[in-house]
């Protein structure tokens, strides 16, 4: 089956993080062919990313309690008899069909029903000097050291918001790098905030624990209310200059002070990965708190699409566990439609209730507008088209207040990202007016840039 | 106290912009224009169009409004700039021994119009262009046409226009709801965010312009949306430097239409039509069909047209595709654009129906108008732009 062109399954999953193993393993359990596509070399998604074959393992104490469920969810799924289709990039799709790219091969899914677990992407934020060679986002920095087991630098400054802030540092320390500074541009009155959406939730708790030992042991503290205003160096980034921030995260340019590092890891969130959904025709609405727009799901996980089904930071960002409760509810409604039988025992009320929790705890972290005030107006926004602030405002006063038009005046959003590293600043840019819903993003064909001979040798669907 | 105007122009695309960038070169300095759209400026067909400037010489009155208009661009690059303006030149290609033969026809007729091009073999066609494929026999190379970013040259059309009349008002997402009428003259403009009082209005609304003219309780203009797929290779990744084409496009996309453009059952078609962008990234196109106002994917066409392209340019295979989409050119049912006073209504003027070559013609057809407007002689001779035609 791995090589031929078109695949048929009963179920195809796309994304093979926490959402998509755990939906993709209880259909298989139920008697259903599943197939899962995913663009990483192994299963795990991004939260319980693989090493390469041959890295070496991290000792079992230098893992988070939670990876304890993310090695269950990889045996459950090794053993249910799923087929993971690795290094497989969905770039087009309707309901019932999905395009991908695997190894230069064009090659077509067909299934009967879609369970989307695309999981997120980094928040961008621009400032000055964060297009320097050596300036990552928190993803990039997890994906070298824990998916290629590369220390990116010697001396890191870990700066933005959220929980991952944690994990960032922590693969850091593993790999051997000094992390000179970690700051959480959010006030600490944030922290009493969150504070019950932890002590209340057991996973989370542990999870919790485990940090505060590892920055204890690391010599690492958190700083409460600071950030990195900008980035410095010749070619490549030598120095940063960090600062406070105040309560809606507007920096105070009379606190910032220069610190010398090689690289810095830039996290302010994750937005919820939705371009699939979105072109398959599912609706999505604005939630700030879960980092964006989100696809709207009933309690089945079913979408406004026909056959389509969303699970996880798709549908809002929530983490692992709410991740895994949903892929289990979306699959016992799947089993529920195409097997008949018995309702499923409480997946759904599992799933909402996953879901009541992180929202209590990530709520406490949503954006901070005034950080948009990093950028200057000579800072590229765009970095695929090289557009400044500058052209992007003056877009924004010609071409219109929208992200459209934005993109219309000054071609921010149109190269390969298609608009998902500036697309949240640029939607806060045009969003100017109160009282307008936010845009979505524009959605075109190919989802991700793929050759024009895969196009070409798209099996018909 | 109700807005008043000198003119109101609805429609924000190239030809509602240089409509108003002519407007401010030969009206006062004081004159008050608004200029209207109901989403951003350049967002529909014009941000979706490929930027070709392209003269034609099959036809004797084409050849002299598109060389005009493309002379204008060059004014307009020289003494404003501020947009991407490429001297790419025209390749014209054939891999059929028919369409071969048209290439010395084609050559014949530019000569025939005190122009030149070049007829190139295939050592001279792999000099020029090594990345084209290497069995074309020939084909013919024109210097005169060139390649724009549509958009900003949108903008710097309404710059340069208010630096010359500051009373110009750039009003994007703001639609037209209806028209006031005096007798059988234009007296107001009902937009969304309130009236404008003006006794002039130029419908340069595109696709959209019959839509519009019915607003102001005029019968159906016969334009059609007809829709081309467009497919763009990331950075850095064009295999040529020289905006290519099919000899075939001409027939393909210059004459009239062997269907009615008011059925959906036109199968379409395609001829290659491939640009080299300013930041090296390749538009692929073009194809054509009439299918109503839909703007999905046509994935066939589509298809057609990439394996097409990749026969003349087989680089093209491995580039990445960064993004394909749909716009609709605003057909015109004898193929020419209404350009000029529609005489049922005093004060209303049109400019609509370029199809394909609105880019090439928007500063000629902003030039003939505001001509018209001003009461001033014309540049260049288009009675047969007189929308007055449908007019029986």
């Amino acid at each position: 089956m791995n090589g031929a062109s078109v695949v048929d399954a009963d179920v195809g999953v796309v994304g093979a993080g926490p959402g998509g193993l755990a939906a993709a393993a209880r259909l298989a359990a139920g008697g259903l062919s599943v197939v899962v596509l995913d663009e990483g070399a192994g299963a795990g998604g991004q939260i319980f990313r693989q090493l390469p074959p041959g890295a070496a393992r991290p000792a079992a104490d230098h893992e988070p309690p939670s990876h304890a469920s993310g090695h269950a969810l990889l045996a459950a799924f090794a053993a249910s008899g799923a087929t993971l289709q690795p290094l497989a990039t969905v770039w087009d799709a309707r309901p019932g069909r999905l395009w991908f790219e695997q190894h230069g091969a064009s090659r077509l899914l067909r299934c009967r029903r879609i369970v989307l677990a695309t999981g997120a992407h980094d928040r961008c934020l621009p400032f000055p000097g964060w297009t320097l060679p050596g300036v990552l986002t928190a993803g990039a920095l997890q994906v070298m050291v824990r998916g290629f087991a590369v220390p990116p630098g010697r001396r890191a400054l870990v700066a933005g918001s959220g929980p991952l802030l944690l994990p960032t540092v922590t693969a850091l320390r593993q790999a051997g790098v000094q992390v000179v500074a970690a700051l959480e541009a959010s006030p600490r009155r944030r922290l009493w905030r969150a504070l019950p959406g932890v002590l209340g939730h057991a996973g989370r708790r542990r999870e919790a624990l485990w940090y505060a030992r590892q920055l204890w042991r690391a010599g690492v503290r958190l700083q409460w209310g600071c950030t990195v205003f900008a980035c410095e160096g010749d070619g490549r980034v030598e120095r940063a200059v960090i600062g406070r921030v105040d309560a809606e995260g507007r920096p105070r340019r009379d606190t910032a002070r220069t610190i010398e590092v090689d690289v810095v890891g830039a996290g302010f969130g994750l937005v919820p990965s939705i371009e699939l959904g979105l072109h398959l025709g599912c609706a999505a609405r604005f939630d700030a708190g879960r980092g964006g727009h989100c696809l709207v799901v009933d309690a089945d996980q079913r979408t406004t699409v026909d056959g389509v089904h969303a699970v996880g930071e798709a549908c809002g960002i929530g983490g692992a566990e709410v991740a895994a409760a949903e892929g289990e509810a979306a699959a016992a409604a799947i089993l529920r439609d195409l097997r008949g039988g018995p309702a499923p025992a409480g997946a759904a009320q599992r799933a909402a209730a996953e879901r009541r929790a992180a929202d209590r705890l990530l709520g406490a972290f949503a954006p901070l507008p005034g950080l948009a005030e990093l950028a200057t107006p000579e800072t590229i926004v765009c970095r695929c088209e090289d557009v400044t602030l500058h052209q992007a405002r003056a877009a924004a006063g010609l071409h219109g207040t929208s992200l459209r038009a934005i993109k219309v005046g000054c071609r921010a959003g149109m190269g390969p990202c298609q608009g998902r590293i500036c697309g949240p600043f640029l939607q806060a840019l045009a969003g100017g007016e109160p009282g307008r819903p936010m845009d979505l993003p524009v959605v075109r064909v190919p989802l991700k840039p793929v050759r024009t001979d895969t196009l070409l040798q798209a099996p018909p669907g | 106290m109700v807005e008043t105007a000198d003119l109101v122009v609805v429609g924000g695309g190239i030809v509602g912009c240089a409509v108003v960038h002519q407007l401010a070169q030969v009206l006062p300095a004081s004159t008050r224009i608004v200029l209207l759209d109901r989403g951003p400026i350049a967002g529909a067909t014009s941000g979706s169009s490929m930027g070709h400037l392209m003269v034609t010489p099959d036809d004797a009155a084409a050849y002299a409004l598109t060389s005009a208009s493309v002379r204008l661009w060059r004014e307009l690059q020289a003494e404003t700039g501020g947009f991407d303006f490429q001297d790419t030149g025209a390749l014209y290609l054939a891999d059929t021994d028919e369409d071969l033969a048209l290439l010395p026809v084609l050559r014949d007729q530019f000569v025939a119009r005190g122009d030149a091009a070049e007829l190139l073999d295939a050592r001279q066609l792999r000099e020029l262009e090594p990345g084209l494929a290497g069995d074309l026999a020939a084909a013919l190379h024109y210097r005169g046409d060139a390649v724009v970013l549509p958009m900003p040259a949108c903008a710097a059309m309404l710059r340069a226009a208010r630096q010359r009349c500051p009373g110009i008002d750039v009003r994007p997402c703001c639609e037209v709801t209806g028209f006031d009428r005096d007798g059988d003259r234009i007296a107001a403009v009902r937009t969304a965010r309130g009236p404008i009082a003006t006794r002039n209005v130029v419908n340069a609304a595109g696709v959209w312009a019959p839509e519009l003219a019915e607003r102001c309780g005029q019968p159906r203009l016969p334009i059609f949306p007809r829709a081309g797929n467009l497919a763009v290779t990331g950075h850095h990744t064009t295999p040529v430097r020289t905006q290519l084409l099919e000899v075939s496009y001409l027939r393909f996309a210059h004459g009239v239409a062997a269907v009615d453009p008011s059925r959906t059952d036109d199968p379409g078609g395609q001829a290659v039509n491939v640009q080299p962008q300013s930041c090296g990234s390749c538009l692929i196109g073009s194809t054509r069909r009439f299918r109503g106002f839909d703007r999905t994917l046509d994935r066939e066409l589509l298809h057609r047209s990439l394996l097409r392209a990749c026969r003349y340019v087989p680089g093209l295979a491995a580039a990445p595709v960064v993004r394909a989409w749909v716009g609709l050119r605003p057909y015109a049912i004898d193929k020419q654009p209404l350009v000029g006073p529609w005489p049922p209504v005093r004060g209303l003027w049109l400019a609509a129906g370029h199809e394909g070559l609105g880019i090439t013609l928007g500063p000629i057809t902003g030039r003939l108008l505001a001509q018209q407007i001003a009461g001033l002689p014309a540049d260049v001779e288009a009675r047969h732009w007189l929308p007055a035609r449908f007019c029986a």
